[in-house]
């Protein structure tokens, strides 16, 4: 089957309307043969007022529609949003999407691994992150491809020789013309160029302008301001009622002690923070002098022990 | 007013030398201006017998203080977050959905036994409110997290609501609560309805409710 399919004719005959109309009641005749004879021609189907009920009282509707929306391979939103939860690209090309976030396609298409084409060994050139070959696919072909991921809000956002850096996990999709290289925050990807691409937050994203302290989980990235710094805060720890909180641990942490600090020009974008969201791997920076690593799982400098009595700790209010 | 809403899972706070806003530990997503986070030992609900009370009973939030000046966005694990206005009422809503509130709010620990003795007990445990439940009252905001949208039902005399345990978020006002159920022998042999306890609320007073049957 070719693709696009033509159009007034996808499926080799007119589809009936729907729904299938028959006169509602108290509905004059001629209003009827007049949608009737529209429909008989293939135009759209003048607006009708709302059927009535028995009594002809309007019959309960969901507030904001009609229901779902049907979409065919025309209809469908080129490069845009269905609805805020899944966005539509218009594929003719290549695409890198990460693994598993197509939910469905219109077209003929291929999705391979990265390195596996023909196709692959001129894209690769754009593909500057080796460590995160193995969670992206390239999509290949012609068609409407349809993106979602868990019901998180989608956006996509459109550059123009510029950067933006983004939490792995976050990013779905983006266009070859961009490339794809590793931020030095772990954890984050940085795009450089020009093109389109799609990223997933939950909630909109909020964007604030620097100088802004933002919490590590609440970050989905930042665009053309210098990479962040560490903030850490925990001056209730000092004088003597914060000594005793730091000896014992009684009070516990604020849990705010470490922020990523920006400043400069440019933009940040933030989210309601995902304490459910599932951190993609992204491997691990190779130790070098002068390459920041990731550092083993440990506790806020400073403040020790703090907590680890655990939960018969926090039940005696130690 | 305290709080601005941003989205539907965020809000922002303004804080101002002289007001301090409590909110629950960890919940900061970003902040502008010089703001200090100090946890709070006493978890900040009612006396010391109350905050040892709520930790034998594993009902403990842990809250923090903000202070300086600044401006405070607030938001926590992708959930919903709702503002609530007080002007002299009072908030009856569990510890762990509030994400934040005015520091001028009072706020005191109430025991489900309280209301209705044992059955309160049951009824909390049913619920999921658990033996303790929080009060806020007076005058300013409370920004209260939710597992999808927020939807608020009137409650008036004579005209009372009924709300699913878990999808109960909080109620304010001059309102009783009774667990009301409709088991029967179908439940006996595992084919009830699945909507065998519901919450009664009557008086005067609004009732909060989330469109999620998701506890947090």
């Amino acid at each position: 089957m070719s693709y696009p399919p033509q159009p007034n004719n996808p499926y080799g005959q007119q589809p009936p309307p729907y729904p299938p109309q028959a006169p509602p009641p108290g509905y004059s005749q001629q209003q009827y043969q007049q949608s009737y004879q529209a429909t008989q021609v293939g135009m759209p189907a003048p607006q009708l007022p709302p059927p009535g009920g028995q009594f002809g009282a309007p019959l309960l509707q969901a507030p904001g529609g009609e229901g779902p929306q049907v979409w065919d391979p025309h209809s469908l939103p080129a490069d845009d949003n269905v609805n805020p939860y899944c966005f539509s690209v218009d594929l003719n090309g290549a695409y890198y999407l990460q693994k598993g976030k197509m939910i469905a396609y219109y077209g003929e298409m291929r999705f391979s691994g990265i390195g596996r084409g023909v196709l692959d060994r001129v894209l690769e050139q754009n593909f500057n992150s080796p460590l995160h070959a193995s969670d992206w696919v390239v999509a290949e072909g012609r068609g409407k491809l349809l993106l979602a991921d868990r019901a998180y809000d989608l956006n996509s956002y459109d550059l123009e020789d510029g950067n933006l850096t983004v939490r792995s996990g976050n990013l779905l999709a983006f266009e070859p013309s961009l490339r794809l290289k590793q931020s030095i925050i772990p954890g984050f990807l940085t795009l450089i160029g020009t093109g389109k691409f799609v990223a997933a937050s939950n909630g909109p994203v909020h964007f604030v302008e620097p100088p802004i302290r933002v919490d590590p989980q609440a970050l989905v990235g930042w665009a053309d301001c210098p990479a962040p710094c560490h903030h850490y805060d925990h001056s209730y720890l000092h004088g003597v009622l914060g000594g005793i909180r730091h000896l014992t641990g009684i009070g516990g942490a604020s849990g705010e002690e470490h922020q990523y600090e920006f400043i400069g020009a440019g933009q940040v974008l933030m989210q309601s923070s995902e304490a459910l969201m599932a951190e993609r791997s992204v491997g691990v920076v190779g130790e070098q002098s002068g390459v920041p690593h990731q550092q083993p799982a440990q506790a806020v400098p400073g403040l020790g022990n703090l907590g680890n009595l655990g939960d018969l700790g926090r039940r005696f209010g130690l | 007013m305290a709080f601005t809403r941003i989205n539907n899972k965020m809000v922002s706070a303004q804080i101002v030398p002289g007001q301090r806003v409590l909110s629950q530990r960890g919940s900061m997503l970003g902040y502008t201006g010089e703001v200090t986070f100090q946890p709070n030992l006493m978890g900040g609900q009612g006396g010391v017998m109350s905050m040892i009370g709520r930790r034998v009973a594993n009902e403990d939030t842990p809250l923090m203080t903000v202070e300086g000046h600044g401006t405070v966005m607030f938001g926590h694990g992708g959930h919903h977050v709702h503002v609530i206005d007080l002007v002299g009422d009072t908030l009856y809503v569990e510890a762990d959905r509030l994400l934040a509130f005015e520091g001028s709010l009072q706020q005191s620990t109430m025991f489900m036994g309280q209301q209705g003795g044992l059955m309160g007990v049951v009824r909390g445990q049913v619920t999921g409110q658990g033996l303790f439940t929080t009060q806020l009252s007076g005058k300013g905001a409370v920004a209260v997290m939710a597992h999808g949208g927020v939807v608020e039902l009137p409650i008036s005399p004579g005209l009372p609501v009924h709300v699913d345990p878990q999808a109960y978020v909080a109620h304010r006002g001059q309102v009783t609560n009774k667990l009301s159920s409709a088991l029967g022998w179908r439940d006996m042999i595992g084919r009830g309805s699945g909507e065998a306890f519901q919450l009664e609320l009557s008086g005067q007073g609004m009732v909060y409710v989330q469109a999620s049957e998701v506890k947090l």
